[in-house]
């Protein structure tokens, strides 16, 4: 109630009668004033025990994996003993070649390949119809669960019975091992990861051209420009932000590949698919080293935390 | 006549890159729907000829997995309404009432943040501390992992709802006699439904298909969620595709509803409302 009574302050400040003279401002100031600070209290109040609560709920694994990392399995203390292990292991570096060639493969095919289907459909398709049509089927990969992928092309790339080999056997070719030849199996768990989020990046890409001022694009035909340029040159301006963030939440998910590879290959064949997620998940559950697991944790969220750091500048995300 | 080709071309290019994008779900479909006669055909077909529900019985009561969804279900609901509830305590203060704009833009920053750390890193802590605390294969384990997990995605989806709402509304409220309270919940809950089941759906959807913890965090049916199940089916039953694809099946078909009732957030609900659809 009480807030109520005096919330009012900015909206009722016509009311003020202005025959009471230079004297009434400052009172009125004065009252607004603390009228703000009431209510950033109040915000404060209604923030902090909530927010505190899960800062601290969120931050307890952080410290928890330190303190682990460097302990032994006992609980003494050991400084860096699990963090050299960890540097030591050779298999660590290849799954960090792993991942890079990984994401090196599918960031820049789903860009372009999402950014040149948006940039067709926004210049021949008209129809609304079609357009709609479009919109709701490329959201059918994106919303599937991960391992329901996994499934889906396991369907595809497996021996004898999968569509692949299916399609390869009727026109009299031999069979492909996608799964279990070491130079196919990356190709294979990248391109589920092309099929699913390619139309995640012509969703935002066809939406940012939608943003595009008709009457540009308009004069620069006038003036005879090529499509290239008026993409060049108009389009690409207005992309650029939400390419930014497109890379953004990719980058974030290079680290997460998980579920459809531990489907389709677990890691396999050899080490060729072990990227680091599956690396870490060996580490601490095949092999229950929980220290050098946590140390790898540590150095994994402390990198990740400072790339967002650098990056989440650049976003048009509003973060002040 | 070069337009009406390029019109042709670029007609076959968008036709094919829908066929790519489509056929892998028609045959896990159509796999989903054969006998065990039909699947060990020497040529597997690419229809039914005898479609049968059989794969998905099998699946959902023979193999328990009814269970599972249970399971799946029980979590994602409980989970969404506490990251919704959480989120909101913590967004309704930063967008409605005046406050430090360092403190807002750190508060959503550090959410944004959190999207950056790799389940697999954040896990392994978790496991230490769901075991130590005794709730290893416990859907309340689960429960609480999955909301931490979501609250970031919640508090921006929810900022971005909430601040839609002109401050004017709620002034009005104010200046009639109302208290803060009161404004809340006539004004500013009732404006915000909308936004807040859309998020709802979003987080549950993400409930839904999350595998990892789940995985990592329990070992029993009585605690596995749905894609825990599937992925079994597929590394120990490997060769009953049929049940395979059933289950997939079924992973698939409640994102897809959910996502026709809140298409228009989904982009949003990926980005983290960053971009909003008209």
């Amino acid at each position: 109630m009480t807030a109520g009574a005096s919330g009012g302050t900015l909206g009722t400040a016509p009311a003020i009668p202005p025959s009471r003279g230079p004297l009434a401002l400052p009172a009125r100031i004065r009252a607004s004033w603390s009228e703000r600070s009431r209510q950033e209290r109040l915000a404060l109040r209604l923030l902090l025990p909530m927010f505190g609560l899960v800062f601290v709920v969120a931050t307890v694994p952080f410290i928890l994996a330190v303190i682990r990392a460097v302990t032994s399995d006992t609980g003494t203390f050991v400084g860096a003993d699990n963090l050299g292990r960890a540097l030591s292991n050779e298999q660590l570096y290849e799954a960090i070649k792993q991942t890079g060639v990984y994401g090196l493969v599918f960031l820049p095919t789903e860009i372009l390949l999402g950014l040149g289907i948006a940039l067709l459909v926004h210049r021949t398709v008209r129809s609304p119809l079609v357009r709609a049509a479009i919109y709701v089927a490329a959201m059918i990969p994106i919303v599937i669960p991960q391992v329901a992928v996994g499934v889906v092309f396991r369907l595809l790339y497996i021996p004898d019975y999968g569509l692949i080999n299916v399609l390869l056997g009727q026109t009299g070719h031999d069979q492909i091992l996608w799964l279990s030849n070491p130079s196919l199996a990356m190709f294979a768990v990248a391109s589920v990861d092309v099929w699913q989020w390619t139309p995640f990046v012509y969703l935002i890409m066809f939406a940012g051209l939608q943003t595009v001022p008709p009457e540009s694009v308009e004069a620069a035909q006038l003036d005879g420009a090529s499509s290239w340029a008026q993409f060049r040159h108009i389009e690409l301006h207005y992309l650029r932000p939400l390419l930014l963030l497109v890379l953004f939440f990719r980058l974030a998910d290079v680290l997460r590949v998980f579920d459809h590879v531990y489907i389709l290959t677990g890691g396999g064949p050899g080490t060729t698919t072990q990227f680091l997620s599956l690396y870490l998940y060996r580490i601490a559950f095949d092999f229950s080293d929980l220290g050098q697991a946590s140390a790898l944790a540590v150095v994994v969220m402390a990198f990740m935390t400072a790339l967002y750091t650098v990056i989440s500048r650049f976003l048009p995300a509003d973060t002040n | 006549m070069t337009r009406v080709a390029t019109r042709i071309v670029t007609w076959a290019v968008l036709v094919l890159t829908f066929a790519i994008f489509v056929f892998p779900l028609y045959y896990l479909i159509v796999t989903s729907l054969k006998t065990k006669a039909e699947l060990f055909q020497a040529v597997p077909s690419l229809f039914p000829h005898d479609p049968t529900i059989e794969p998905y019985v099998s699946v959902l009561i023979a193999r328990g997995f009814l269970g599972l969804l249970l399971n799946s279900v029980i979590v994602g609901l409980a989970s969404t309404t506490l990251a919704l509830v959480i989120a909101f305590a913590i967004c309704y203060p930063i967008t409605r009432l005046p406050i430090r704009p360092g403190l807002r833009g750190f508060v959503l920053n550090w959410a944004l943040s959190l999207r950056f750390l790799p389940p697999i890193a954040v896990v392994i802590p978790y496991f230490t501390i769901v075991r130590t605390i005794g709730l290893y294969n416990q859907i309340p384990a689960l429960i609480l992992v999955y909301t931490i997990f979501n609250l970031p995605l919640s508090i921006w989806m929810l900022k971005g709802f909430l601040e839609q709402i002109p401050a004017e509304v709620e002034e009005a409220a104010l200046v009639d006699g109302g208290n803060r309270f009161q404004a809340f919940r006539l004004v500013i809950l009732p404006l915000a439904s909308t936004g807040i089941l859309a998020a709802g759906i979003i987080v549950f959807a993400f409930d839904w298909a999350e595998f990892l913890f789940a995985f990592i965090l329990t070992a029993t049916p009585q605690s596995m969620t749905f894609p825990v199940g599937v992925q079994g089916l597929v590394t120990q039953f490997e060769i009953i595709w049929n049940d395979m694809a059933a289950g997939g099946v079924i992973a698939i078909l409640l994102p897809l509803v959910l996502m026709l009732f809140a298409r228009r957030y989904v982009i949003a609900g990926l980005t983290f409302g960053v971009i909003r659809e008209k």
